[in-house]
């Protein structure tokens, strides 16, 4: 019987080789998707980091002081470059509202020209109306990204505004005391240098992760491209048993004295060598192109072996509910391309819906991805990602019992 | 072993409420070449699948030199040598990688498969391109190299679907020797044919099959002699004369006919005389005659006797 899985293997390699533009879109797949997907989204990942700050314009119309003492301090925060200017002249509402419209920037912010004015307003009279910060937005800027800015521009405005209250209340408790009490006040020349941050904030990883290790854009997509190269064996797979039943080798193959078991084996072994191969060279690529962790070995080759199992599974799934090349071209798009999509490889699960994150849940895709995260960006080693192995072989089991169930053993 | 080495009882195929193979029964005698014939739709592609263990029956049994095909499909298997329809060969591979992957399948290995390469390679005259990929080899190179992988792993009963449709003379000739080559060396072939004269050339009995059912079997000559009769073939210099069939048909010149065109051709079992009837009336309704053929009692006349069309229609 292992004479005839090496044969049926041995030919199946051999005509995989014949074909080797074919071969090679397999590996070249998935690393051209790595390679264009990680420069192209890097801002994405870095945007909010010192090396790739956010640039926000600032429009400063305030006759009075505070949009300016605001200005210094949004200024000391790491990762905002704040645009008060351009070639020298102080940004207008107009101009900032043309940059962010042009979407050369994803954010402009306002002060009116009586903000000053609006906050001693509020302090002497709980009847008035707030101060108020205009923050004009692309509206396909990223919700993610807006966040943090929005943070950061309401803690300093409330900041400034809670000093001027304690001002404001030490001026009425010594009113009588004159211009004595002055010498109760901050100096002017205190009050307008810049807050320099008040805590530092650590991030940390929980315990038992490596902690040193932030995601790259390598490290987002060589894991989630390489999954997605590793599903699109599906098409030739499922395709290769067509082409047999199509040309009649099939028939002859079934006419010998083999069980189905040898046949299946034989024919699937050189496709799960092949995955194995492409997610060995697309993490190679990532190390060795981009500096990616690779965490643990051991943690790896589980999730890896899995996965080519599934994909696997998932070919044969393919190739036995297909009965035309055509169902077959479309059964192997959907899987590849849409669970990719729904798994969390082409969009991060964390920006979908409640509904589509418990969805992409379905997909071995994520259930990969969650795996190879788990390894590379969390260092976790075999003993924490036993879960992620033992669903992705669920779901190669489903598949392989749903294709075994419809697969036609006869001519 | 002493028994028949094809044996086929009650074997039925259904696919739900069509039956298309209807509870067949016949045996294939020790080296003996068994026909079988019938027009396309017979059923006679399903009849071998079912030998050949491609296809499950629905009932029935098939034993292959006394084993149970269905019981022991592995053991039955090792005697059957398949030689499909299809070309059944990798396209993409040379005739000596074919003939070493089908060979492993049977076990065959090293010295002993290379050998048995070189020799059915030889045997089908297709030695000296050996390690030219079949996808650049002719119709009639790639019908031979598929009765080669067939004959492969020497075994002791070959099944044969159509082994030469769609090939030209020389191809034909190569393989009606080959064929002829195993019978001689004590093979059982079971031949599965719509072209007569080849299985009256090589066949020692045939069974007719149509619409699922045999219909007549026994020896090529037997069944001749039974149910054979000659052929008039009449070509007219114009389309066929309604007035002119409905004469033959009133005053019984014709038995069975098939009508062409410009044409047509009948069965006589008198045919000298009826043709000087027909080239008679043929003057009387004023049809110009262009030609005028007597063909002698074959296979093609039993079939068209027993079935009423030709085993082309």
């Amino acid at each position: 019987m292992l004479f005839q899985i090496a044969a049926i293997s041995l030919k199946e390699f051999k005509i995989l080789i014949k074909d080797l533009e074919a071969l090679a879109l397999l590996f070249a797949m998935p690393v051209f998707f790595i390679l264009v997907m990680s420069f192209a989204l890097e801002g994405v990942f870095e945007t909010g980091t010192a090396n790739h700050p956010i640039e926000i314009l600032l429009v400063n119309l305030d006759k009075g002081p505070m949009a300016k003492q605001i200005s210094k301090d949004l200024e000391t925060v790491k990762g905002l470059r704040v645009i008060a200017e351009i070639d020298g002249r102080a940004l207008t509402r107009h101009r900032a509202e043309a940059l962010v419209r042009e979407r050369s920037s994803p954010m402009a912010i306002l002060f009116e020209h009586d903000f000053t004015e609006s906050i001693e307003r509020f302090l002497v009279s709980s009847k008035a109306d707030l101060p108020r910060v205009f923050l004009t937005i692309d509206p396909a800027t990223n919700r993610q990204l807006l966040a943090p800015v929005q943070a950061a521009v309401g803690a300093f405005v409330e900041r400034r505004i809670a000093i001027a209250r304690q001002i404001h209340q030490i001026k009425e408790r010594f009113s009588e005391w004159g211009n004595e009490a002055d010498a109760f006040m901050p100096s002017q020349a205190v009050l307008s240098e810049p807050f320099s941050p008040a805590v530092d904030l650590a991030i940390l990883s929980p315990a038992g992760t490596a902690s040193d290790i932030r995601p790259s854009a390598t490290e987002q997509n060589v894991p989630g491209y390489t999954i997605f190269g590793v599903f699109f064996i599906v098409l030739p797979l499922a395709a290769g048993f067509m082409r047999e039943r199509h040309d009649g080798t099939f028939q002859r193959i079934l006419a010998a004295p083999i069980s189905k078991w040898t046949l299946l084996v034989g024919k699937l072994l050189p496709y799960y060598i092949i995955n194995l191969v492409q997610i060995g060279l697309m993490f190679t690529v990532g190390a060795f192109v981009f500096g990616m962790h690779f965490g643990t070995l051991y943690g790896l080759v589980p999730i890896s072996l899995a996965l080519a199992a599934c994909a696997n599974g998932l070919g044969l799934m393919v190739a036995a509910l297909g009965r035309t090349e055509a169902q077959i071209g479309a059964l192997g798009v959907f899987f590849a391309v849409v669970l990719s999509a729904l798994g969390g490889i082409m969009v991060p699960t964390f920006v979908m819906p409640q509904v589509m994150k418990t969805l992409s849940q379905l997909t071995p895709h994520s259930w990969a991805l969650s795996g190879y995260h788990d390894v590379m960006l969390r260092g976790l080693g075999f003993a924490d990602v036993w879960e992620e192995t033992a669903i992705l072989s669920g779901f190669a089991a489903l598949f392989f019992l749903i294709a075994l169930w419809r697969f036609r053993f006869s001519a | 072993m002493t028994g028949p080495m094809i044996f086929v009882k009650g074997l039925k195929k259904a696919y739900g409420p069509s039956v298309v193979v209807h509870g067949l029964h016949f045996q294939v005698e020790r080296g003996e070449c068994f026909g079988l014939l019938g027009p396309n739709g017979a059923g006679k592609t399903t009849t071998i699948g079912m030998i050949s263990g491609l296809i499950p029956p629905s009932a029935g049994v098939v034993q292959i030199d006394g084993i149970s095909l269905s019981a022991h499909p592995r053991e039955a298997k090792v005697n059957l040598g398949l030689v499909p329809q299809e070309f059944a060969l990798y396209p993409a591979l040379t005739a000596m990688d074919n003939l070493v992957f089908f060979g492993r399948l049977y076990g065959l290995w090293g010295r002993s498969l290379s050998d048995r390469a070189a020799y059915v390679l030889k045997a089908v005259c297709l030695d000296d391109r050996a390690h030219m990929t079949v996808s650049t080899y002719s119709n009639g190179m790639k019908r031979r190299l598929n009765l080669a992988v067939g004959m492969l792993h020497d075994p002791a009963v070959m099944v044969l679907d159509e082994p030469t449709v769609g090939i030209d003379a020389h191809s034909r000739h190569a393989i009606m020797n080959s064929l002829k080559d195993l019978i001689r060396s004590g093979k059982t072939l079971l031949y599965c044919t719509h072209h007569l004269w080849e299985a009256e050339a090589l066949c020692s009995r045939v069974a007719i099959m149509d619409s699922g059912r045999i219909i007549a079997m026994d020896t090529p000559r037997q069944l001749i002699l039974e149910h054979g009769t000659g052929l008039i073939h009449v070509d007219l210099e114009h389309p066929v004369h309604g007035h002119l069939l409905e004469t033959l048909d009133r005053k019984g010149a014709i038995r069975r006919l098939s009508e062409r065109f410009t044409g047509f051709q009948f069965q006589s079992p008198r045919p000298n005389v009826d043709l000087e009837r027909v080239l008679k009336m043929a003057g009387e309704c004023r049809t110009a005659v262009r030609s005028a053929q007597l063909l002698e009692p074959t296979l093609e006349t039993v079939f068209l006797n027993l079935t009423g069309r030709s085993v082309r229609d």
